[in-house]
C-alpha cells in the first residue's frame, strides 16, 4: 500500500511537470527549464556530497585502495 | 523637457544603486540553494558536519541577505521619486510585478529566513528543510518579479498605449509574465546567481585546505560547490545564448552594439568579433580581430541570415522618426480636439510613437510641428544616431562577462575533477584559482547588467519612452546631495558586508558548529581518519 502511494505521488508529480511542459511551451520554455535544471543541480551537488561520504567510507575500510 | 544633467545625475543614481545592489543579489540567489542542498545531504545522511556546513555558510549568507535587502529597498522608491515620468507612463504595468514583488516573495523570504535562522530546534527535519527550500524559491520569486519587470523595459509586451490617458495600460497580464526576454533574463539572471554562490562556497573552502584548516568540512563543501557551480556554469552560458538570440529578435540595436556590428553582417561567413577598439565617434573600428562563421550561427541559429549592423539600423530609425513624428503631432491634435480622425492618423504611426518622443528633442522648443523642411534632415539625423547605445561600452561588458563565464567552466571544471577523484590536496592551483575567482561571477554579473541596460539606451521602455523624458524634474542641489548620500551610505554597505565576511570566513566553522562530545565525533569514521585534527572544529 505504501509503495502504491508512492508511485501514485510521483505519477502526480510527473502529470505536473508534463502539464507545466505543455503550459510552459506554448508560451516558452525557460520557466519550466528553470524548475527542472534547479532540481537537477541540487540533486547532483546533493548526490556529489552523498558520492564523498561513500569513497570515505571506503578509502577507511579499504585503506590500501 | 527636464534638463540634461539632471537626466544624466538621474541615471547614474539609479546606474549606481543597482550596481551596488546587484553586488549582493547573485550571492543570495545562489547561497539560498547551496544551503538547500547541504542541509539536504544532512537529512538524508543524518552526518552533523551537514548542519555546521548548513549553519556556517547560512550566516554569510545571512550577512548578505541582510545588507541586499537594505540596498534594494531604495530602488523600488527611485522609481517614484527620481523617474515620474517613467512612473506615469507605465506605472500601471510596471508597478504590478514589482508590487507583487514585494507582497509575495519579499514577505515569503523575509518571514522564512527567520524561520530558517531560529528554527533549528523548533521544527523536525524535514519541516527546516522545508524552509530552506522556501527560503531559495522566495529568493528566486523575488528576482523572478524584478526581472518580468525589466522584461517589460526590454520588450513592452503586454501593455498597450491609451492615447486619452497617455499612459501605457495592461493588455495581457499572462504576456507580460511570460513575455521571451523576461523569462530568458529570469533564467539567465537566477543562475548566474547560482555561479556566484558556488563560486563563493568553492574559493572558501580552498582558503581552508590551502591553509590545511577545516578539512573535513572543506573537503564536503569543495564538493558541493565545485558540482553545483560546474553545472550552473554550463546552463548559464547555455541561456546566455538564448537571451543573445532574444536580442536578436527584439533589441536589435543592442544586439549590434554588443557585437560591434556598423556594417550588416550577411550570413554564413560574417566574422565574430573577438576584440576590436569601437570608435563611437567615427562610428568604425580602430582595430579588429574576427573568426568567420561564427557570428551568424552564433546569432541567429541559422546560416543564410543577415543581422542588421548600425548604418542599416540608423536608415530604419530614420524611417520610423518621420513616423512617429507623424504619430506624435496627430496624438497632440487628438488630445486638444478628440478629433477622430486625428486618432486613426494616430493609430496609422502607433508603432513609431517612441521615435516620435526621441526627435522631440531636438526639435525647436521640443515642438515636432516647428520642425521647418530645412530643420528636418538634421533631426532625423541626430534621432537616428541617438537610437544606437554606446557600442564601446556594450562590446566591452558584454566580452568581459562572456569571457569570465568561460574562465568558470575551467575552474570548477578541474575544482569538480580533483574533488571527484579525492585529488584536491595535489593541486593547489586549482585551489588558488578557486580562491581568487571568488569575486569574479559578481564582477561578471555587475557586466552583464551594464550590457542589459546600456543596451536599451536610449529608451526605458524599449521603442517606446525615451529615458530622457523619463525624469523628475529635480533641482541640481536635490540630486548631487542624494547622489552622495548614496554613494556613502551603500560604500558604508559594502565595507561593512566586507568586514563581516572576512571576520567570520576566517573564523570558520568551528565557531558556528554545535559543540560534540569527543566520544561521539570519534564514533563517526570520517572524523576519526588522519588529517582530521582540526581542533577549532570542535
Amino acid at each position: 500500500m505504501k509503495n502504491l502511494v508512492k508511485i501514485a505521488a510521483l505519477a502526480a508529480v510527473l502529470v505536473l511537470a508534463l502539464a507545466l511542459a505543455v503550459v510552459a511551451g506554448d508560451y516558452g520554455p525557460w520557466y519550466f527549464a528553470w524548475m527542472v535544471g534547479t532540481v537537477m543541480i541540487v540533486l547532483i551537488a546533493v548526490s556529489g556530497a552523498v558520492l564523498f561520504e561513500t569513497q570515505a567510507i571506503a578509502a577507511s575500510t579499504h585503506p590500501q585502495q | 523637457m527636464i534638463n540634461p544633467t539632471i537626466v544624466d545625475l538621474s541615471r547614474l543614481q539609479f546606474a549606481l544603486t543597482a550596481l551596488y545592489h546587484f553586488q549582493f543579489v547573485p550571492l543570495t540567489l545562489g547561497l539560498s540553494f547551496l544551503l538547500a542542498a547541504m542541509e539536504t545531504v544532512y537529512v538524508i545522511t543524518g552526518k552533523k558536519i551537514y548542519k555546521d556546513m548548513t549553519l556556517f555558510w547560512g550566516k554569510l549568507f545571512g550577512i548578505n541577505f541582510a545588507i541586499g535587502v537594505a540596498t534594494g529597498l531604495t530602488m523600488e522608491f527611485e522609481f517614484g521619486t527620481n523617474w515620474s515620468m517613467y512612473s506615469h507612463f507605465v506605472g500601471d504595468v510596471f508597478g504590478t510585478p514589482l508590487a507583487i514583488e514585494g507582497l509575495m516573495a519579499f514577505f515569503m523570504e523575509s518571514t522564512f529566513v527567520g524561520l530558517m535562522f531560529f528554527g533549528w530546534d523548533r521544527l523536525s527535519k524535514p519541516a527546516h528543510l522545508a524552509v530552506t527550500y522556501i527560503v531559495a524559491l522566495g529568493s528566486n520569486l523575488s528576482a523572478l518579479w524584478i526581472l518580468i519587470a525589466n522584461g517589460f523595459m526590454q520588450d513592452p509586451a503586454g501593455a498597450k498605449f491609451d492615447p486619452t490617458t497617455m499612459r501605457m495600460q495592461f493588455r495581457s497580464f499572462g504576456a507580460l509574465v511570460f513575455s521571451p526576454d523576461a523569462q530568458a533574463k529570469f533564467v539567465h539572471t537566477s543562475i548566474a546567481g547560482y555561479v556566484a554562490g558556488a563560486m563563493f562556497v568553492m574559493g572558501i573552502s580552498a582558503y581552508y585546505l590551502l591553509r590545511k584548516q577545516h578539512r573535513e568540512f572543506a573537503l564536503r563543501s569543495f564538493r558541493i560547490a565545485a558540482l553545483f557551480g560546474l553545472i550552473s556554469t554550463l546552463a548559464v552560458v547555455t541561456l546566455g545564448d538564448a537571451l543573445g538570440r532574444m536580442d536578436y529578435l527584439v533589441q536589435p540595436t543592442k544586439l549590434a552594439a554588443m557585437e560591434g556590428l556598423w556594417h550588416s553582417a550577411k550570413g554564413p561567413a560574417a566574422p565574430w568579433k573577438l576584440i576590436a577598439i569601437p570608435n563611437d565617434a567615427k562610428q568604425k573600428d580602430a582595430f579588429s580581430i574576427g573568426i568567420p562563421y561564427v557570428l551568424t550561427p552564433l546569432v541567429a541559429h541559422g546560416w543564410n541570415v543577415t543581422i542588421p549592423g548600425v548604418y542599416a539600423l540608423e536608415r530604419d530609425a530614420r524611417a520610423r522618426t518621420i513616423s512617429g513624428i507623424k504619430a506624435i503631432i496627430a496624438l497632440k491634435t487628438y488630445g486638444t480636439t478628440h478629433d477622430p480622425a486625428a486618432l486613426a492618423a494616430f493609430d496609422r504611426h502607433e508603432a513609431d510613437m517612441g521615435y516620435g518622443f526621441l526627435a522631440q528633442r531636438y526639435a525647436p522648443h521640443q515642438d515636432l510641428s516647428a520642425i521647418t523642411p530645412k530643420e528636418m534632415p538634421g533631426v532625423l539625423a541626430k534621432t537616428a544616431r541617438e537610437t544606437i547605445p554606446n557600442v564601446f561600452v556594450e562590446f566591452w561588458s558584454f566580452r568581459i562577462m562572456v569571457g569570465l563565464g568561460l574562465a568558470f567552466i575551467v575552474v570548477f571544471a578541474f575544482g569538480a575533477y580533483y574533488s571527484l577523484r579525492n585529488r584536491l590536496d595535489q593541486h593547489p592551483l586549482v585551489l588558488k584559482a578557486a580562491m581568487l575567482a571568488i569575486p569574479l561571477p559578481i564582477l561578471a554579473c555587475e557586466f552583464g547588467w551594464v550590457t542589459a541596460e546600456n543596451g536599451r539606451q536610449p529608451w526605458t521602455v524599449y521603442g517606446w519612452l525615451p529615458t530622457f523624458q523619463s525624469a523628475s524634474s529635480h533641482g541640481l542641489g536635490y540630486m548631487i546631495f542624494s547622489l552622495v548620500g548614496f554613494m556613502l551610505l551603500y560604500s558604508l554597505f559594502i565595507a561593512a558586508e566586507l568586514y563581516l565576511m572576512f571576520k567570520f570566513a576566517r573564523l570558520g566553522p568551528g565557531v558556528h558548529a554545535i559543540p560534540v562530545p569527543p566520544a561521539s565525533v570519534a564514533a563517526r569514521p570520517l572524523y576519526g581518519q588522519p588529517g582530521y585534527a582540526d581542533k577549532s572544529w570542535k
